[in-house]
């Protein structure tokens, strides 16, 4: 799976470097990195956990 | 209870507290239940299991803010236009144009950088009531943090704050007769609103400070100035979202604390624990009740067909205490987790304000476990009468003052 996420809609709520920090990392200044882009199997539950609950859409998967 | 015994509208089943039976009921009997509305309105389907609140909330494209507006009552077509200008009843593309011109001030590092402010500002709240003994906790606690902070972010002067004050609860309080006495006049209070906005407005022009309305005015939307209406909305919306409901939050959240002793102590042996506290009160208290969706088109919620332009209305107390989401949902567990409540909404009206009302919440509890261990009801507690928001209208405490404290 591929990991993007709509920086127009990202307001650095950081919920999702809570449930996955090896994939998403905020920095100091607000901007959110994805760390993984193609996460393997392992990080999958989690990956898909932060798209579903960051509280503004702002991460989707394409498989 | 039966189903044919709710009433989900009429505000007296609402003074008592959330009716929480009622709610419970509909989760299991009639998850999207249709409920009459009284007069001309229409009525609505009531939608009360987490899972439906959460995928209506975030699917704006089907249930629409702006066609009917996030309000429960039909509003009349000049109202309807007006009411449209406020960010709360937009969609998207629209509605993320607006929010992105004020969202990064709301970020979790920008309010970070107020802690320091807002400790102090609480610091002397509490100090000034601490020494008395005994107060009413919403005017003179939970209602103060909250005007101060929201005062500065906009740039209304600190002194001024008590007209926010009664112009939010004149506006939040339509079904309660304390508050608003009229229609006419929440409709007056809205007119004063936007009157003291411009003039701050004029002030901001000539002198800009680094504030809201000075950066409102200078913002622009697709390339165009925002108009008269449009500032005044935002600073409505601003003014009166940044206050009320952080205020009951923390009014509500005071009493399931006192309410449930062991929880207040388990606090006072381990203030590290006030964070998750903090997401405990606000899946317990959900400060706003409900917001209207309008569909857009023929859909199914959980298999019940609702036509086109049908109201659908989410409650947010009940997802918040959904057995299929939260164990033991009616035990108020400062320790919860997890704890994926949803009283700032989800999606795109996902609350603005959310990181700077924990951030307000977390400092006030820190600081009262400090200052007033043994605080306790020293009265009757008066709820709002309102099926919108969970408000508490006065809420008498005691307390030791500290040098009692200090001497015994």
């Amino acid at each position: 799976m591929k990991v993007i996420v709509d920086y127009d809609r990202c307001e650095a709520n950081a919920i999702c470097m809570q449930i996955c920090p090896e994939v998403f990392r905020l920095n100091e200044d607000d901007t959110l990195d994805v760390l993984i882009e193609e996460p393997g199997d392992a990080l999958r539950a989690k990956v898909l956990e932060a798209v579903r609950r960051c509280p503004r859409q702002a991460i989707t998967v394409k498989e | 209870m039966e189903l044919s015994d709710i009433d989900l509208v009429n505000p007296d089943r609402w003074v008592k507290g959330v009716p929480h039976e009622e709610l419970r009921l509909l989760r299991q009997k009639a998850p999207v239940f249709w409920q009459d509305m009284p007069g001309s309105d229409a009525g609505f389907w009531a939608v009360t299991k987490y899972e439906d609140v959460v995928a209506i909330s975030k699917d704006p494209t089907t249930f629409s803010s702006y066609r009917g507006t996030a309000l429960l009552r039909d509003l009349p077509k000049d109202d309807l236009e007006q009411t449209r200008t406020i960010m709360l009843n937009m969609d998207p593309p629209q509605h993320s144009k607006y929010r992105k011109l004020v969202s990064q001030g709301f970020t979790p590092r920008m309010t970070a950088a107020l802690e320091p402010r807002i400790r102090k500002a609480t610091a002397e709240i509490l100090d000034e009531v601490a020494q008395r003994g005994s107060c009413d906790f919403v005017r003179d606690i939970s209602a103060e943090l909250p005007l101060i902070v929201i005062a500065e972010l906009i740039g209304i002067p600190v002194e001024d704050r008590h007209k926010v004050f009664d112009w939010s609860n004149r506006l939040i309080g339509y079904d309660d007769p304390e508050f608003q006495t009229s229609e006419e006049d929440g409709k007056m209070a809205a007119m004063e609103i936007w009157l003291y906005a411009n003039q701050l407005a004029e002030l901001r022009k000539k002198d800009p400070k680094d504030d809201l309305v000075s950066l409102l005015m200078t913002s622009e939307v697709d390339g165009e100035k925002l108009t008269e209406m449009e500032f005044d909305s935002f600073f409505l919306l601003l003014a009166v979202a940044g206050n009320e409901t952080t205020r009951n939050l923390i009014s509500g959240g005071m009493l399931a604390l006192i309410e449930n002793p062991s929880e207040w102590q388990k606090l006072l042996a381990n203030p590290s624990l006030v964070p998750s506290a903090v997401e405990e009160m606000l899946r317990w208290v959900s400060p706003v009740s409900q917001f209207r969706r309008t569909a857009t088109r023929d859909t199914q919620i959980r298999g019940q067909q609702i036509k086109e332009n049908d109201k659908v209305v989410v409650y947010y107390q009940s997802a918040n205490r959904d057995e299929d989401v939260f164990k033991d949902p009616y035990t108020f567990d400062v320790t919860r987790s997890p704890n994926n409540h949803i009283a700032f909404g989800i999606g795109e009206h996902f609350c603005l304000g959310a990181n700077l009302a924990r951030l307000e919440i977390r400092v006030m509890f820190e600081e009262l476990l400090k200052r007033m261990p043994d605080i306790q009801l020293a009265g009757p507690v008066r709820r709002l009468r309102s099926n919108f928001i969970n408000g508490i209208k006065e809420m008498p405490v005691k307390f030791t003052p500290p040098r009692v404290r200090a001497v015994g």
